[in-house]
């Protein structure tokens, strides 16, 4: 099985790793998108730092807009366990990624087992909905169905200003719906827990739910669950953040890691024609995408023909799936190691990075 | 290959080793002068102290709450001190790798993560794994865990109790125990915001002092060759010498390590109702010999805490300075992130100036550990200064003059001659760490010891001359060179392997199963998840 190309012509992979170095070696503004495990994620920030890249991830808006909750705000979190074990209120902050809605499920049809809450003659937890769209809503137990808690056609952001400001006893311009039965559960509520995104959320919106969290925490307890917009880009924030001290969105254009996420922000690179090499590493398969003048694309993906349009085509195999991976679980809310459900001799991601890498001429080891 | 370090002052207090001589190695291990051996290579050291690789036994370098620091505060890198020019990710922040080359720089070659939760462990182990040069350690945090507390509360064996530490300490990798206001966290997740040594968990009935009994008798009893690492109550408040006190009275004749002292150093006199109770804490430590303390300095400048006990860093968000926290109910503990710096007002010159009463008080350099709990204290990158304030009282003398004059009159600092020297800071920073953590391989310069090894060349300037190794040996390997890094290699984290009990681990995968919907592989994983050849270091327990 072919498992590289320089174009459209079959090769080695040494070969292929190879002409991706020198294509990286004579960039003038590589950028890096990343949608990979832990050690992939590793072995493309030392990439990165050796030939001045950019890097994010490859859906970088949402995950930025979490790690931006925490580099400009900070936030009251709480773990999943203790979520599942400990939270009598549940509160659905907006839309979640499909990913979550297992869980949502798994909450609405257990109850919690600590610190032993009241939860009147139903046995279940409360569950609330804010935001308008209950179409896209998680699906609850047993059909039940979630306490919507909105403001007409107002924002997710809007709303949640509402409802802090109704909590805090203020006035506001439109009522929150349902307020009173929310008010209740949450007078009621031991641990309630606030179910959040940045899928869907706006930052500010982040922001405001954080502050009714605050807020609650005055006199009794509640808290936040993250549920990140993706596994693997929260994966690679953490990774990120403990080689360089940044999370994603950072460069090494001028020799050292600068966290920027406007300007490093891939995406907005690739659109402005600043990028004119685009490393894309993603086990999913590559869509083609739009040619862009100058910018040759280097491609790492699960794939058995080359990509369109890219200059190396590097066949990688699935973490968890070909091979054995450590990935951000949000189950746990933290990293785990995961075997291979059906092992293949395509190689990880790391495994072709480190390749590229050892093509790629430097003064000194790599980092890791 | 042979190596000779020629001409040293050599501190060895271990082997009773003072004075001029050559020092041997032979690939990884200092060996004895072998007869009419030539050396392939020799190190002149005239001028030079040599001492072991210094060890930190309580430095927060790794895991979800430092990284959660990192991501909380991205403008902060400056305040984490100058980096090492043309070197790999030599311009990174507070990072992994940087932390690996600055502890290098400074001699130290083993650094132990104290606050591991057992949750992350593997991304503990992965972030450690990213720190060059130096082999580090963790302790694995129990005592706010719902699996422990409710053993307590039902009365479980001591023996069920062993188990479970057993395999807390073998899946985690870990080196020891740390229990983090015992309690405490339990109870705030139940809206208790104050929590001292008799205080009661909610829901389990179990007190906070019967937490550390029951953990400081488990780790006894399994041979665990570090004492119980505690974080006691009430960490930072007024007052919290009666706690530290109570703590130390409860040790009860079996070995027990209190972390960060300092934070507990302060009484309730003055018209701020702020003072030291340095000089009674010392007393009550050189007059308890199975208690061991480290302190905790505090130095000037901003620095971020990071701590896992949450109720501490919840009351302290207040006071964050930039004005943005982290805090995470986590599993067991969870933590608490709140950046701050530590001015030369009042507060801040007396929590400055009750470290280093604790330091020259302690009678006992083989007790009293050398640390800032970085990056709580200060960040680890002001050791060589405090070496100094150490060392000589007239840097003391220096720095008091720029000081709060109000928070001086109410310290015995100032009037305090004790001088470290060379000899004691060998025995607190290298001796006395090894045989606490149960390290015999180091801290030494014993013939067969690994060649860990930090030469410094004399100096007036203590900070100067501790600050930048002349030559460092990680395992035999030259790793730095007149304060430079001149060779990369990987450490190992060290860790316990006790075998785990049958009948506890089944025990284990009904309790993650019925409870978190998972089942325990979830928590655990294989040591090829480090993707590094021999991540680990095993080390024996007591028999």
């Amino acid at each position: 099985m072919a498992v590289a190309w320089i174009g459209n012509r079959e090769t080695l992979v040494e070969r292929a790793a190879a002409h991706a170095a020198a294509l990286l070696g004579s960039s003038r503004c590589p950028v890096f998108s990343l949608d990979t495990d832990i050690h992939g994620t590793r072995a493309a920030i030392a990439l990165a730092e050796r030939v001045g890249a950019a890097y994010d991830h490859a859906d970088g808006a949402a995950v930025s807009r979490e790690a931006a909750l925490f580099t400009d705000k900070g936030a009251m979190t709480v773990a999943p366990g203790e979520a599942r074990r400990r939270a009598d209120v549940v509160v659905v902050v907006g839309e979640l990624p499909q990913i979550h809605h297992q869980f949502v499920g798994e909450l609405s049809a257990t109850v919690p087992d600590l610190s032993t809450p009241d939860l009147s003659a139903r046995n279940q937890r409360e569950i609330f909905l804010i935001g308008s769209n209950e179409m896209s809503a998680p699906r609850l137990s047993n059909g039940r169905i979630a306490t919507i808690l909105s403001c007409g056609e107002a924002s997710l952001g809007a709303t949640l200003a509402a409802l802090r400001a109704q909590w805090r006893g203020r006035q506001t311009s439109r009522p929150v719906s349902n307020f009173d039965d929310f008010a209740k559960a949450l007078e009621a509520a031991h641990f309630p827990v606030f179910l959040f995104s940045g899928d869907a959320t706006e930052g500010l919106a982040l922001e405001m739910l954080q502050g009714l969290v605050t807020d609650l925490n005055r006199k009794s307890r509640a808290s936040g669950l993250h549920l990140s917009a993706s596994e693997n880009g929260w994966g690679s924030a953490l990774a990120s953040t403990w080689m360089t001290g940044f999370p994603l969105r950072t460069g090494f254009a001028r020799g050292f890691p600068e966290f920027d996420p406007w300007r490093n922000d891939v995406a907005r690179m690739i659109a402005a024609g600043e990028a004119d090499l685009h490393l894309r590493i993603s086990s999913s398969i590559v869509q083609p995408q739009k040619k862009r003048n100058r910018m040759a694309l280097i491609a790492l993906a699960k794939t058995h023909e080359p990509v369109a349009g890219a200059a190396v085509t590097i066949a990688i195999g699935e973490a968890g799936v070909d091979h054995q991976a450590v990935v951000y679980s949000s189950r746990t809310g933290s990293l785990r190691s995961v075997d291979a459900r059906a092992a293949s001799e395509l190689p990880s991601a790391a495994t072709v990075i480190r390749l590229v890498a050892s093509h790629v001429s430097a003064e000194a080891a790599l980092p890791c | 290959m042979l190596t000779k370090i020629a001409g040293g002052d050599i501190i060895d207090p271990v082997n009773g080793r003072l004075g001029k001589g050559d020092l041997w190695i032979s690939d990884d291990k200092i060996v004895a002068a072998p007869a009419g051996g030539a050396a392939e290579r020799t190190i002149d050291a005239a001028g030079c102290i040599v001492m072991a690789g210094a060890i930190d036994i309580h430095s927060h370098i790794g895991g979800g709450n430092v990284n959660t620091a990192r991501l909380l505060l991205p403008e902060q890198h400056a305040a984490h001190q100058a980096r090492p020019a043309t070197t790999p990710l030599s311009n990174a922040g507070w990072s992994t790798f940087q932390t690996g080359c600055l502890y290098a720089r400074m001699g130290f070659t083993t650094v132990v993560e104290p606050a591991m939760s057992p949750g992350a462990a593997l991304h503990t182990h992965l972030e450690l794994a990213d720190i060059p040069i130096i082999d580090k350690a963790t302790l694995a945090i129990l005592g706010n865990d719902d699996f422990l507390l409710s053993m307590i509360r039902d009365d479980a064996s001591s023996q069920m109790i062993e188990d479970y530490v057993a395999w807390t300490v073998a899946s985690t990798r870990a080196l020891g125990v740390k229990v983090i206001n015992a309690g405490a966290a339990a109870a705030f997740k139940e809206n208790v915001r104050t929590f001292s040594l008799d205080d009661v968990v909610p829901s389990y009935g179990v007190s906070s002092r019967k937490i550390v009994k029951t953990l400081q008798a488990a780790v006894d009893s399994l041979g665990v060759p570090h004492p119980l690492h505690v974080h006691c109550n009430n960490l930072g408040s007024p007052g919290s010498a009666d706690t530290a006190a109570a703590t130390i009275a409860a040790a009860e004749g079996l070995p027990l390590h209190l972390a960060h002292l300092q934070f507990y150093g302060y009484g309730t006199e003055g018209k701020r109702r702020f003072s030291s109770a340095a000089a009674r804490l010392a007393e009550l430590v050189n007059a308890t010999p199975e208690v061991t303390i480290d302190i905790g300095q505090v130095m000037f400048g901003q620095t971020v805490t990071v701590s896992s006990d949450v109720m501490r860093q919840f009351s302290a968000r207040g006071s964050a300075q930039p004005k943005k926290s982290v805090i995470h109910d986590g599993d067991g503990n969870g933590g608490g992130i709140v950046p701050y710096s530590y001015g030369k007002d009042f507060y801040g010159t007396m929590q400055w100036a009750i470290g280093l009463e604790l330091f020259l008080l302690i009678d006992d350099p083989w007790r009293v550990f050398f640390t800032t709990d970085h990056p709580n204290g200060a960040p680890f990158t002001v050791y060589p200064a405090l070496f100094e304030l150490l060392m000589t009282r007239e840097a003391r003398t220096e720095m008091i003059a720029g000081l709060s004059p109000s928070a001086m009159a109410l310290s015995t600092l100032a009037a305090i001659d004790r001088e470290y020297t060379f000899e004691e800071i060998a025995i607190m920073t290298r001796a006395a760490p090894a045989r606490l953590l149960g390290l015999t391989d180091r801290g030494h310069l014993g013939a067969g010891a690994t060649a860990d090894i930090a030469v410094y060349r004399r100096d007036q300037n203590i900070a100067k001359m501790l600050g930048q190794a002349a030559y460092v040996f990680k395992d035999g390997d030259l790793v730095v060179q007149d304060g430079e890094i001149t060779h990369y290699r990987w450490g190992k984290a060290l860790r316990l392997n006790p075998s785990p009990d049958k009948a506890m681990l089944r025990r284990l995968e009904d309790y993650h199963q019925q409870r978190y919907g998972l089942s325990l592989d979830w928590f655990d994983f294989p040591d090829t998840a480090i993707a590094r050849e021999q991540p680990f270091g095993e080390v024996a327990c007591r028999t």
